[in-house]
């Protein structure tokens, strides 16, 4: 925990994990939970793991955002298709 | 540490931290482009502690992440298009600055190991880096019409 690197990091995994939490939005959150991925890859190197960063940056900066995004856009076209059905 | 490390503790905390409190806060528009510029940003970092700790193999991370990252972008730019086409993101300075700082810290680095495999895959990490980033900055400012059908 002497290394300033070290501790930079855990800090922005904090803030960021906290924020990704806070935010209400799914959008917003999948774009948190990107950066989100990214500290915590910083964190993996600067803790002489580079083979974890790696994997998590592969899964953290596009997969986990295109899962959220799709999925949110599917539930949205449900909800336009149900309220259009609703009328009559 | 060493003076490679504290530059790039420096990078996290001043510039990954900049971008956290930018996902955080603000607009969908300025929240994007906070995004975009995270990847832009810890790139040059990652480098920095490869050369750092003195192993150069840690530079695949950060060329994973030099293709990974506008991937990342381009996903936000294509599903959110949306969105975004009613107060697009313009951020021609933040993408230039950190475009900027991106080719300082590689020169820089490759001034450093010398010529060999090393400095020319430093180059392409670089080129992957910048290209990648002003692409992704220009469709998040609506910039391929072509790509908007939502």
């Amino acid at each position: 925990m002497d290394d300033p690197a070290v501790v930079v990091a855990l800090l922005l995994v904090a803030a960021a994990a906290t924020t990704a939490v806070a935010v209400r939005d799914p959008v917003r959150q999948a774009l948190v939970l990107a950066v989100l991925g990214l500290a915590l890859a910083v964190l993996f190197t600067v803790l002489q793991a580079p083979d974890v960063a790696l994997s998590q940056l592969a899964v953290g900066s596009a997969l986990t955002p295109l899962l959220l995004l799709l999925s949110v856009r599917k539930v949205r076209r449900r909800q336009k298709q149900e309220t259009k059905g609703e009328p009559e | 540490m060493n003076g490679w490390t504290t530059a790039a503790t420096l990078t996290f905390a001043g510039g990954v931290g900049a971008t956290v409190w930018g996902v955080a806060t603000g607009p969908l528009r300025r929240r994007v482009v906070a995004q975009n510029l995270s990847s832009a940003l810890a790139c040059p970092g990652l480098l920095l502690l490869a050369q750092g700790y003195g192993r150069p193999a840690y530079v695949d991370l950060a060329l994973v992440l030099a293709l990974l990252g506008p991937v990342g972008t381009l996903v936000f730019a294509r599903l959110l298009a949306e969105e975004l086409a009613a107060d697009p993101p313009a951020s021609p300075w933040a993408t230039w600055c950190a475009a900027g700082f991106a080719a300082v810290v590689v020169l820089v680095l490759c001034a450093a190991t010398g010529p060999g495999r090393a400095m020319v895959k430093l180059l392409v990490t670089g080129a992957l880096l910048t290209g990648g980033n002003l692409v992704a900055s220009r469709a998040l400012a609506g910039g391929f019409p072509g790509g908007r059908r939502g």
